[in-house]
């Protein structure tokens, strides 16, 4: 009983860091924050940490895997299997609307990762694509939306909101970019790619 | 929410789990036609073409990107 509650505490603690490094990544940067400050977000010791994730790197890679398993269980959440593309293109930004910072810095600083964070991130896009694509090869089998290999669509899906994510300090200077543009964002795409 | 052990993909609803039986603890996409978990070199293969066919990646990245992810998950996992 003693040694469950023991366990208990100690997932708790875990989970306690996770969400306390996400905060603090998303406000210094996946390169650059401190373990040391991700300790005095958490209100642990330092020590505590690296009981919990034995270096830096696989403390970025628990956050990275358990931030993708959250987006993509967001997603899986808000969309069902009869909802149309616009819906899941909608909810697709709903859900990095809840981690907003935490995704512009991670899409920023991809390729500054180490690999195993840079392979994390792969198969979190892979999942969502999947979504997406899901939903697509239906509308393109109604001739609601154009013909187009499956790729390029999430590709250029993603590369226009990234885009707006990256530069950020531009479209919206101290505000949430997907607040301000989200609508104006999928109403764009959605005449891109849809059938009249 | 069940997760598949075999790729990580959540497991909602019935018809994600394979065969439709919700005790297993892989996925429909893992399956094999008998209902038996696919193999690690399958599975290697379908996650490679599975990340080439959505995103579009080099060859070798997707593979390399697949097999860094099956380290991770329980199926695969030494």
């Amino acid at each position: 009983m003693k040694e469950s509650q023991r366990q208990k505490q100690k997932i708790q603690t875990r989970k306690h860091i996770l969400d306390a490094a996400l905060n603090q990544l998303a406000k210094d940067g996946l390169t650059t924050t401190r373990t040391s400050d991700i300790a005095i977000a958490a209100k642990v010791s330092h020590g505590t940490v690296f009981a919990h994730f034995s270096t830096r790197e696989i403390l970025l890679d628990a956050v990275i895997e358990e931030f993708g398993i959250r987006i993509t269980k967001r997603l899986h959440e808000l969309v069902n299997s009869n909802c149309g593309m616009k819906e899941v293109l909608e909810a697709h930004l709903k859900g990095i609307r809840e981690y907003e910072a935490f995704y512009t810095r991670l899409v920023s600083e991809e390729r500054l990762l180490p690999e195993s964070a840079r392979n994390s991130l792969i198969m979190i896009q892979s999942a969502i694509s999947f979504h997406l694509i899901q939903i697509a090869e239906r509308e393109m089998e109604d001739c609601k939306i154009s013909r187009m290999p499956i790729d390029l669509l999430f590709n250029t899906w993603v590369g226009l909101i990234h885009y707006y994510l990256i530069n950020g300090d531009m479209f919206a200077p101290g505000e949430s970019v997907l607040e301000r543009y989200s609508e104006r964002l999928v109403e764009h795409y959605m005449n891109l790619i849809k059938l009249n | 929410m069940k997760m598949c052990i075999a790729c990580g993909m959540p497991m909602k609803v019935q018809k994600d789990f394979a065969m439709g039986d919700e005790t297993k603890d892989y996925c429909i996409y893992c399956t094999r036609p008998d209902g038996a978990m696919q193999s690690y070199e399958e599975k290697l293969q379908s996650m490679t073409g599975f990340i080439i066919k959505t995103q579009g990646l080099d060859k070798n990245v997707a593979q390399n990107a697949a097999k860094g992810m099956m380290a991770k998950l329980p199926a695969w996992k030494v």
